[in-house]
């Protein structure tokens, strides 16, 4: 390898190396055509007791920009076939993530 | 004295760095868009305009003094100013999406928060110094205070990689620094061992 070669290495493992935080969530919903409605996700949040200021779709996940009891500002994920909560972060930190849920 | 753009060079520069800004502003005053969905892109600029001000250094050492990256260093205050008044506008679109000074004391100390609060107040000396009589007056001191881009740039990415479930455009971002300090640290090492040899 010539040293440039090897220089060059050096900044695309920098770039390589994963941050903290999850990678992208996945949760392995199959097709969007077996999804519950995103409106369904109303209720969902409406239960957690939090203050919904946003859902969309991302990746094949529902995600979800709320408000919790407390006011804080929660990211989460939900399972768009079971709806179930699958992952809530805090400003980047994980706060709770689902028994078994590793996407 | 640094050279500087001509005054019609540098209306066109800042119609264009407003007009990312004109056009967020525009999607949260009709509506389109929330506060929410504008701290994201207003950091990214903020971030990119923190990377373009910090090039030049690195890339002059490398492929010498040419005439566009003359044209670059002399606009790079400029781009150095919109990456701070970026930076308050995302401060702006973070305070419209927690909606109140308490919501945003109480987080923080999250990590993904105080790096960025922290980047931002590193941003205010060499933003608060970079106009021509401030450079005159303080000399030596206008340089060391305009390195602290440095550790902000590094806190910026700190923050952006805290926060983001997807790290890819954070380092995308980062990425043509890395390479450009590469070139440069690797510039320096052989003009090191042929002065040694």
């Amino acid at each position: 390898m010539t040293p440039l070669a090897r220089l060059l290495v050096l900044p695309c493992l920098l770039v390589a190396t994963p941050a903290l935080a999850d990678g992208n969530v996945t949760c392995a919903s199959g097709p969007q055509t077996g999804w519950k409605p995103i409106a369904s996700l109303k209720k969902q949040v409406w239960l957690e007791g939090w203050t919904l200021q946003k859902a969309q779709i991302e990746g094949d996940c529902y995600e979800v920009y709320a408000q919790n009891e407390a006011g804080q500002a929660v990211e989460a994920f939900f399972h768009p076939v079971t709806l179930q909560k699958l992952l809530v972060l805090r400003r980047g930190q994980e706060v709770f993530r689902a028994k078994g849920f590793k996407g | 004295m640094a050279a500087k753009l001509s005054p019609r060079r540098r209306l066109v520069l800042w119609l264009l760095l407003a007009l990312p800004a004109a056009l967020m502003l525009q999607g949260y005053v009709s509506g389109t868009a929330l506060a929410l969905d504008l701290e994201r892109p207003s950091g990214e600029m903020a971030a990119r305009l923190i990377v373009l001000a910090l090039l030049p250094g690195p890339l002059i050492e490398v492929f010498g003094l040419t005439a566009f990256l003359r044209g670059w260093l002399n606009a790079r205050r400029n781009l150095g100013v919109a990456a701070f008044l970026y930076s308050l506008l995302h401060l702006a679109f973070y305070y419209g999406d927690v909606g109140s000074l308490r919501a945003m004391l109480g987080e923080i100390g999250l990590s993904g928060i105080w790096t960025g609060w922290l980047a931002l107040a590193l941003l205010i000396p060499p933003a608060a110094t970079s106009f021509d009589r401030a450079l005159r007056r303080l000399g030596m001191t206008w340089k060391r205070l305009q390195k602290l881009v440095y550790p902000a740039a590094l806190f910026t990415l700190a923050h952006w990689l805290l926060l983001d479930f997807a790290w890819h455009e954070a380092a995308l971002t980062a990425a043509p620094l890395v390479i450009a300090y590469g070139l440069r640290a690797y510039r320096r090492w052989t003009l090191y061992r042929r002065q040694t040899a």
